[in-house]
């Protein structure tokens, strides 16, 4: 009973191959296969395959000493590789149950400082003594080889056929003749490349909308405030020091170009300092502002040598001299540092007495004209 | 503590510091409320005591007696100190600076880091082994006081009293700028450079702010309160003594030890490791 | 076919049965067949691409992990975490869930040490294999696609440093971003436009963190894993090439099949590159962002460097000089464009479109599957190391304030420094690679001619002393060896020709070069033998019967 039969209308596999079915299974019989030992269907498969089995260095002898030592070294590694694993989980699954507590305190215990690094070299361990095994069971115990693979170059055969079915369908769609089907297809074709790049459209922000770049939270008026907001009075600070304020609106310390550097210079700073040109009174008495935000990659500029009275910006080593109106003397900024006007209001604590007067931070096509 | 005018800034200083200092805490949770309170009535009686300790030693300062400590000071300074600093502390042309005025603190900083007296002149005078006894170094800071004033050294207690976290916030403002995140120290322009932070003591990281030494900013103590000092100082010596829980810290200074590492350790082993593949067996 | 199960010789084991059945439904087994029998050769250079493959998937691995905890958000929180000195500061949520990561997630401080190693490992690896590939010059035709697409993964896997770099939001991180904001804004004319689009708005805004998220965790990674599988597949479809050596040719490959020997190795050195990874996951911290603190735009750190791979950026930056370019109309280049994206452009463009370059200048437009020395090509190995040179100045350069402050040097010598060797050192490191190069060919040349140096002094009767050569080969009537180079190695001593004591196995010598003449002796009539004839260096190596000295060296027998 044929599946015919049972199931009327199917051919259940059971039809002959077509004349092109062919392959090796043509020149090999299953019995002349069923013949051949496995040594030779593995050099007969390989042969198909391009490749030829040169030459063969059996692995050491079965039961010899050689092999009995490489099993043993093996054998210990892999055996070793289980520990380091297993070692891995008492320690993970271990803290803070028969081990004491992994987490981390202020002083770091003995062992949540030992934790991290016990997961490391265990898990470290494991892998890397589960990978020397293999290598070693390779090269000590498998027998090798040396083989060699042909390499075809690009069959012509395989060309001029592809070539030809491929043409051929072009040829018959006569897109080469049918001009206006040409044109229209590139067009909706355009037009669809431009239709599925256009939501990318949701990206874009006009910068020069509300001048963003150019203009920071200063005003005239606002007062310049420390970090945790407290206000800023002309004896707070020492001759040579240094305090990074912020303008005294909500959020001003996480401005990222409002932060500014106050500074209180030294007498002999006060007799050398040669202010920018039209900012001579910018500053008031000994102290001067300048904005923190290097005018080159934008790094907060604060590491103020009050003696040379250099500010060095720590991601390029531009260099400020702060009695030079924070001109860059040294390294890859070319603009100085913009100057804050600052005053002192009725309360005695210093303020702001206008925006910077060029836009803060790093230089940009068309900062000038903003 | 301004040595310039403290008639004018102590008392609007009683006035204006608990606004200030409620101001500044507002972002902080309800449970640290009371400690808070406290510091600032620490941070008051502070203030006042360190005025009143002040004005005797500017009253001092007039009178010509010398006490037994000041001579023994004064022997001292004009054994080692002399050359460059001047007869009478006015500093020496090229040489240094003069001292009038720069306080115990400052004495106390340069003396016991080792960095005076100079052996040489360099960029930057190095820290090393203290070459005066703690004694000694008592009787230069009373010679140097007595003649000029200047900041003195805090007045006791625990200097690392103080909030942890605020220290951190402060010392990345206004320290790790220069000293690096956690003190490892950093280059400067020419030569110079911000020592680390490794060595130094409680009181060296104290009288370091509050005097400015060489070219460290000054940070007195309207500019950080004694109290935000002591934060800061809590944070250097808690994140410096702290073990690093990922493993070897190698130097804790980021990418340029990571970088060496990877080159040298990783691709190191994993180039021996395949060599010993390719090898035959 | 269902013909099968009766087939003489069919299965008779369930194994066999089961494989059977699935090949029925699949029809595997002819290409499972053709994969096993995949030759590959057997030098140790040929796996260091793997050890980057090997990164990529730790990476994925560990990656996906800390996706479970990690929340790319800038929305501001107070910490309140395990970690005292930060507890109660406000931070990003972002920074918040990294520290949480390595505090309070078991084993979760690994994890994520294991990515950061992994990633820099990654790079490594990428530019070591891309030196091989091209010193040895494995990207001529028909290789130049495999090499572009590398060349667009190494921009890639950059890509994805930079981006998951920034993601914890710490102080170092945040500086890094702020200067990837001030090289956004300094490109000419549209730079604005970019930064905007990029960060929606002015720096830093509230976007930039996710955006980066999904760029490091879904677009890099897809694209990078597609264009790993077009690498891997043209180079299955193209096969390895090889290094010259016996039975080599441009039409074969010589080596071992995948199965099993290739496939225990490759497994191996799988298992290998993970336990480095986590070995240095445990034992070395790795950016601990606990120590940095949170992010605020005023603060920062002496010594602030992005990772090693874009230390070369970093310190072409610092080097470069003050010029900004003003142009009519108050319209400005700032300086900083120039070190940073013209810098990365050039670099990476002239190291894409090499293969084209060197195509051109040679007119040798032929297909190679067989390597190159070095040392063969003196210009193109000179090209390499000269650009090597530069780059790592650059790199240099980028830690040029670390290395004032160990070494206690001063920052701005270290800036002239970096200046001046940018421009010298480059050259002097091409023209002394070529000699090198020509020395050693001429090395190559003179012990084909007058044979290998054995150390033995003779004393010739009229007094003169000389040393006694070993010719290689047969030599002519003026006692010249015969024998053309042929691109591989040439024994220089004697125990690689087994004149010596047994040759050394090599740690460092690739399989058959210390061998060839132990396995001549050992199997005369193998087939390797047979095709080598018509080569001309399979006798390379080989010393022929009258060729040994009469008293040098020493007895033979005394090899084991």
């Amino acid at each position: 009973m044929t599946t015919h039969d049972t199931r009327p209308g199917s051919a259940g596999g059971a039809d002959t191959p077509g004349p092109l079915h062919g392959g090796p299974d043509e020149d090999y019989t299953p019995e002349q296969l069923a013949a051949m030992s496995r040594e030779e269907l593995d050099i007969l498969g390989a042969r198909y395959d391009g490749v030829e089995i040169l030459h063969v260095d059996p692995g050491p002898e079965p039961g010899s000493r050689l092999e009995k030592r490489a099993v043993r070294q093996v054998g210990w590694t892999f055996a070793a590789a289980g520990i380091s694993a297993f070692l891995f989980l008492v320690v993970y699954a271990g803290s803070g149950w028969f081990l004491p507590e992994w987490n981390w305190a202020t002083e770091g215990t003995t062992w949540s400082a030992l934790f991290n690094p016990l997961l490391g070299l265990f898990m470290g361990l494991a892998f890397a003594l589960a990978g020397v095994g293999l290598v070693l069971y390779t090269k000590k115990l498998l027998p090798h080889e040396t083989a060699v693979q042909d390499k075809h170059d690009g069959s012509h055969f395989d060309r001029v056929t592809t070539g030809a079915t491929l043409v051929g369908g072009l040829h018959n769609s006569g897109l080469a003749r049918r001009k206006l089907l040409t044109r229209s297809l590139g067009f909706m074709g355009a037009a669809f490349g431009l239709m599925l790049v256009a939501p990318l459209g949701g990206l874009i922000k006009n910068p020069n909308k509300g001048n963003p770049l150019g203009r920071t939270s200063w005003a005239e008026g606002v007062r310049l405030v420390r970090d945790d907001g407290t206000p800023v009075r002309p004896g707070d600070q020492e001759p040579g020091s240094l305090e990074t304020v912020f303008p005294a609106v909500p959020g001003g310390n996480f401005q990222s170009d409002a932060a500014t550097m106050l500074i209180r210079l030294r007498p002999e700073q006060v007799a050398a300092d040669r202010p920018r040109e039209g900012q001579a009174d910018y500053g008031y008495g000994d102290y001067v502002a300048y904005s923190k935000i290097c005018t080159h990659a934008g790094c907060p500029v604060s590491l103020y040598e009050q003696e040379t009275s250099r500010i060095l910006c720590p991601c390029h080593q531009s260099q400020f001299d702060v009695t030079q109106g924070a001109k860059p003397v040294f390294g890859p900024a070319t603009r100085s540092l913009p100057q804050l006007p600052i005053t002192v209001d009725d309360e005695g604590y210093f303020v702001a007495r206008s925006d910077y007067p060029e836009a803060v931070g790093p230089t940009y096509w068309n900062r000038e004209r903003i | 503590m301004s040595t310039t005018n403290p008639q004018s800034d102590a008392p609007t200083d009683a006035t204006s510091r608990p606004v200030d200092r409620a101001r500044a805490r507002r972002r902080s949770k309800q449970r640290r409320r009371v400690a808070n309170v406290a510091g600032l009535m620490a941070s008051l009686v502070l203030t006042g005591s360190l005025y009143s300790v002040f004005a005797p030693a500017q009253a001092a300062e007039d009178t010509t007696s010398e006490s037994a400590a000041e001579a023994a000071g004064r022997e001292l300074y004009e054994r080692s100190c002399i050359t460059c600093h001047g007869e009478n502390l006015e500093g020496e042309p090229n040489r240094g600076p003069s001292l009038i005025g720069v306080g115990e603190a400052s004495v106390y900083f340069q003396v016991h880091t080792g960095r005076m007296p100079l052996v040489r002149q360099e960029a930057q005078a190095p820290d090393k082994p203290a070459v005066f006894s703690d004694a000694e170094i008592e009787q230069l800071m009373a010679y140097v006081q007595a003649n000029g004033g200047g900041p003195e050294l805090p007045p006791g207690g625990n200097l690392r009293d103080g909030d942890l976290a605020e220290g951190g916030e402060l010392f990345r403002l206004n320290c790790a700028s220069c000293h690096n995140f956690v003190g490892e120290g950093g280059a400067l322009s020419s030569g110079k450079y911000a020592p680390s932070l490794k060595d130094a003591t409680d009181l060296e990281i104290y009288t370091a702010m509050l005097t400015g030494p060489e070219n460290m900013p000054v940070f007195g103590d309207n500019q950080l309160t004694p109290e935000e000092k002591r934060s800061i100082i809590n944070y250097v010596q808690t994140v410096k003594f702290q073990a690093d829980p990922g493993g070897a810290g190698i130097g804790r200074i980021g990418p340029v030890g990571e970088g060496l590492v990877i080159w040298v350790v990783g691709i190191g082993a994993l180039m021996f490791g395949i060599f010993w593949m390719g090898s035959k067996a | 076919m269902a013909a099968t199960a009766t087939t003489p010789g069919a299965p008779t084991s369930r194994l066999g049965k089961a494989a059977t059945e699935f090949d029925d439904r699949m029809i595997v087994a002819g290409p499972v067949r053709r994969t096993l029998n995949k030759v590959f050769p057997d030098h140790w250079s040929f796996l260091l691409g793997e050890i980057a493959l090997y990164c990529f998937i730790i990476l994925l691995l560990s990656g996906t992990y800390l996706t479970f905890f990690f929340d790319a958000s800038m929305v501001e929180v107070e910490y309140q975490g395990e970690y005292d000195p930060l507890r109660g500061t406000q931070m990003s949520a972002a920074y918040a869930s990294a520290l949480d990561l390595s505090f309070d997630v078991r084993g979760g401080l690994f994890m994520r040490q294991m990515h950061h190693w992994a990633a820099l490992l990654f790079v490594a690896a990428i530019v070591v294999h891309l030196l091989r590939i091209f010193f040895t010059g494995a990207f001529r035709r028909p290789r130049e696609s495999n090499w572009l697409i590398g060349v667009v993964m190494l921009v890639l896997s950059l890509l994805m440093g930079v981006t998951g770099y920034t993601l914890p939001d710490d102080l170092l991180s945040g500086t890094g971003l702020r200067i990837i904001s001030a090289i956004l804004l300094s490109i000419p004319v549209i730079g604005t436009w970019a930064h905007f689009a990029v960060f929606n708005g002015d720096f830093v805004g509230t976007e930039i963190i996710g955006r980066f998220y999904i760029a490091h965790v879904l677009i890099f990674p897809a694209i990078l894993l597609a264009l790993i599988a077009v690498h891997l597949l043209i180079l299955v479809k193209q096969k390895h090439t090889q290094f010259p050596g016996p039975g080599r040719t441009e039409h074969n490959v010589v080596g071992n099949r995948l199965f099993p020997t290739f496939a225990g190795k490759a497994t191996g050195l799988l298992l290998v590159v993970f336990g480095v990874c986590a070995a240095l996951a445990g034992l070395v911290q790795i950016n601990p962002v606990w120590l940095w603190g949170p992010y605020n735009p005023a603060q920062v750190s002496a010594a602030s460097q992005p990772d090693w791979y874009i230390m070369f950026l970093d310190g072409s930056t610092r080097i470069f000089p003050a010029w900004d370019i003003n142009l009519p109309g108050d319209y400005t280049i700032p300086a900083l464009f120039w070190p940073t994206v013209v810098v990365a452009g050039l670099m990476f463009t002239v190291l894409a479109v090499y293969p084209m370059i060197e195509r051109k200048l040679t007119g040798d437009t032929a297909s190679h599957h067989l390597l190159q020395r070095p040392r063969d090509v003196p210009v193109r190995t000179s090209l390499g190391v000269m650009a090597l040179t530069f780059y790592v100045w650059l790199l240099l350069a980028g830690g040029n304030d670390v290395i004032a402050d160990k070494f206690n040097i001063s920052l701005n010598a270290m800036t002239w420094v970096g200046r001046i060797g940018v421009i010298i050192l480059p050259p002097i490191a091409y023209v002394l690679t070529y000699r090198i190069c020509l020395g050693l060919q001429q090395h190559d040349r003179e012990v084909l001619e007058h044979g290998i140096e054995t150390g033995v002094i003779r004393r010739l009767p009229h007094g003169e002393f000389i040393e006694v050569h070993q010719p290689l080969g047969p030599v002519d009537e003026h006692g010249h060896g015969q024998l053309a180079y042929g691109g591989a190695p040439v024994p220089k001593r004697m125990n690689q020709v087994g004149g010596a004591r047994r040759a050394i196995r090599g740690f460092f010598s690739p399989i058959e070069q210390p061998s060839a003449v132990e396995l001549e002796q050992l199997g005369e009539g193998r087939g390797l033998a047979a095709g080598e004839a018509s080569r001309e260096l399979t006798s390379s190596g080989r010393p022929s019967d009258g060729g040994r000295p009469s008293d040098g060296g020493r007895p033979q027998d005394a090899r084991d």
